[in-house]
């Protein structure tokens, strides 16, 4: 038996428009914070609607915290939480029912759903419809982390909310980890994945391309470097280093992309006066970008 | 089970409770009027259906109006009550399905340990709850109109005339899990339970007009219903209408389950 919280076995679920997912085969390990990115449309959303049984795989198989997804799936979702992209329960509904209803199905008691509700600021006495995107997903995390589960699926979780607002997720998010729930979340957002995840899936046309530690990933992504030069020098050795490209003069200095090791880079710049050198962090895009260009890397 | 289906029963329940009173008020108030107003118009209206063809009057089950329970049969509870009644409680399972599929709400219940079968069942008896309680404001409503204007509609029959819509209805609500489990567009199941009660109707329609078509009148629900206000309810009709409505809601709840949700 693995202790892994969510295994995939080639799970596929394929559509007559040719989008959802193939052969998808991963691990998430207990206690693991494991981002999926992808664009929109890379099939994302439709792994985490196969993994909780709310849509049908047409080959393959999925296992969630040991137990199968199909054959198990009430048993499953006593023990997981789940916050959907786009999360609704009504417009005229407040945030208080709906919690009351899950709390009434799932057998659970609402204690640290005051604890969410005080801490991430939610208002669960207005109706739904009535509150902003961002409030009405703060509603969608109290109701699926109220119960304590031992795994919590989040696809896109921080959409709509302000930043003070996201670095609370993030803090929570760590204090589940810290008591063992595992967390598979989808995101676009590289901060927030370089901040909380352990690993990455990246998800590319239905397929899994890469699955990676979030330093590998951001190592494996091209950063943009400019480099104000006091003398002016030619920098021919930095086209000849092995992961450098797009290498452009501009008035006073340089510009080029780089990723993989840095050293050779930093040495190369350290035979001129450097006055200024900007490197800028990748976006999440230029990170896909990698992968794409790349075409199939290993998983 | 058994406390997961009085949840989700009772949520929904609370949601429509002013679709119950939306609905019996004026239902109720029609159908009091239509009490009220036969002693006055008892003398005319026998001398009109007299000339009304015998087709006509088997057709939209109009007998000689001698009594105020006649009359509201030929009104109300041939075709309007029955018709309005089976349409609200698809209206309410629809709304319980493949409203909260476009509300999200679904994939969020879904989420709980809950089975689909569970949240079938519980949208037909919260659909079956709202219809009794829009039945029971109509029928006291014209239970009051009968009293305020001495029509004399018997409480009996009037019981057994508005009870005997029930499992009419729920048979439109259990259609409407069936079409659940194919759409999930309020739209299309609402729609589709709709043109499936008008044409139970109209099979029954034929079959009284035309006696060599008779037969065809057993593929109605309305065949079944009958005409409980006069004849009294017939208790094999009314369980076998209860019956086709579980049928419906398992075979809804054996496609529901199949189905992809969410996408």
């Amino acid at each position: 038996m693995s202790d892994a919280a969510i295994e995939t076995e080639r799970l596929s679920k394929l559509y007559p428009g040719g989008h959802g997912i193939a052969e998808l085969t991963m691990s998430v390990a207990a206690g693991e914070v494991f981002g999926f990115l992808g664009p929109n449309g890379a099939g994302k959303t439709t792994t985490i609607r196969t993994l909780l049984d709310l849509i049908h795989p047409t080959a393959g198989s999925a296992r969630l915290l040991g137990l199968d997804s199909r054959r198990d799936s009430v048993a499953i979702r006593r023990r997981v939480g789940n916050l959907p992209g786009d999360f609704g329960f009504g417009r005229e509904t407040t945030g208080r029912q709906a919690l009351d209803l899950l709390a009434r199905l799932r057998g659970a008691a609402t204690d640290r759903a005051g604890e969410l509700t005080e801490r991430f600021r939610a208002d669960l006495d207005r109706p739904l419809g009535e509150l902003s995107r961002g409030n009405r997903q703060k509603v969608g995390l109290i109701l699926a982390a109220f119960h304590r589960p031992e795994l919590l699926v989040l696809d896109e979780p921080t959409g709509g909310l302000d930043p003070m607002m996201q670095e609370e997720f993030l803090a929570l998010v760590g204090e589940e980890r810290d008591r063992g729930a595992t967390v598979f979340l989808s995101s676009h957002e590289l901060d927030e994945v370089e901040r909380i995840c352990d690993r990455v899936g990246i998800v590319r046309d239905a397929r899994l391309v890469a699955v990676e530690r979030v330093p590998d990933l951001l190592g494996r992504a091209r950063r943009k470097v400019s480099v104000h030069l006091a003398d002016g020098g030619g920098l021919e050795e930095l086209r000849r280093l092995a992961g450098v490209s797009d290498v452009e003069r501009f008035d006073g200095g340089v510009s080029f992309r780089f990723a993989g090791d840095v050293d050779p880079v930093v040495k190369a710049l350290a035979t001129h006066h450097v006055t200024d050198l900007e490197v800028s962090r990748p976006t999440l895009e230029e990170v896909f970008l990698g992968y794409y260009e790349g075409g199939e890397e290993e998983r | 089970m058994r406390s997961q289906l009085a949840s989700l029963v009772g949520f929904h329940l609370r949601e429509r409770r002013r679709s119950a009173l939306a609905w019996g008020l004026p239902l109720g108030a029609m159908s009091a009027f239509i009490v009220a107003i036969y002693p006055s118009v008892q003398g005319a209206l026998t001398k009109v259906v007299a000339q009304y063809p015998e087709g006509l009057k088997q057709a939209f089950g109009i007998g000689e109006l001698s009594s105020v329970e006649q009359y509201l049969h030929g009104e109300m509870l041939s075709l309007i009550v029955p018709l309005a009644l089976g349409y609200l409680a698809a209206r309410a399972v629809a709304s319980d399905l493949s409203g909260t599929a476009e509300s999200g709400r679904l994939e969020v219940l879904l989420s709980a340990p809950v089975t689909r079968r569970a949240i079938c069942l519980a949208a037909l008896l919260a659909a079956a709850v709202e219809v009794a309680v829009v039945l029971l404001i109509t029928l006291l409503l014209s239970l009051l109109g009968s009293l305020l204007a001495g029509a004399g509609l018997g409480l009996g029959d009037a019981v057994a005339g508005f009870a005997a819509v029930w499992p009419l209805a729920l048979v439109g609500g259990g259609m409407a899990v069936v079409v659940c489990g194919v759409s999930l567009r309020t739209s299309v199941v609402t729609g589709a339970v709709a043109g499936f009660l008008v044409a139970m109707y109209v099979v029954d329609l034929i079959g009284k007009l035309d006696e060599g078509l008779a037969g065809i009148r057993h593929a109605s629900i309305f065949r079944y219903y009958g005409n409980a206000i006069e004849e009294g309810i017939e208790p094999l009709a009314f369980v076998g209408l209860l019956l086709l409505a579980a049928m419906l809601v398992l075979l809804g709840a054996m496609l529901f389950e199949r189905r992809d949700l969410g996408v």
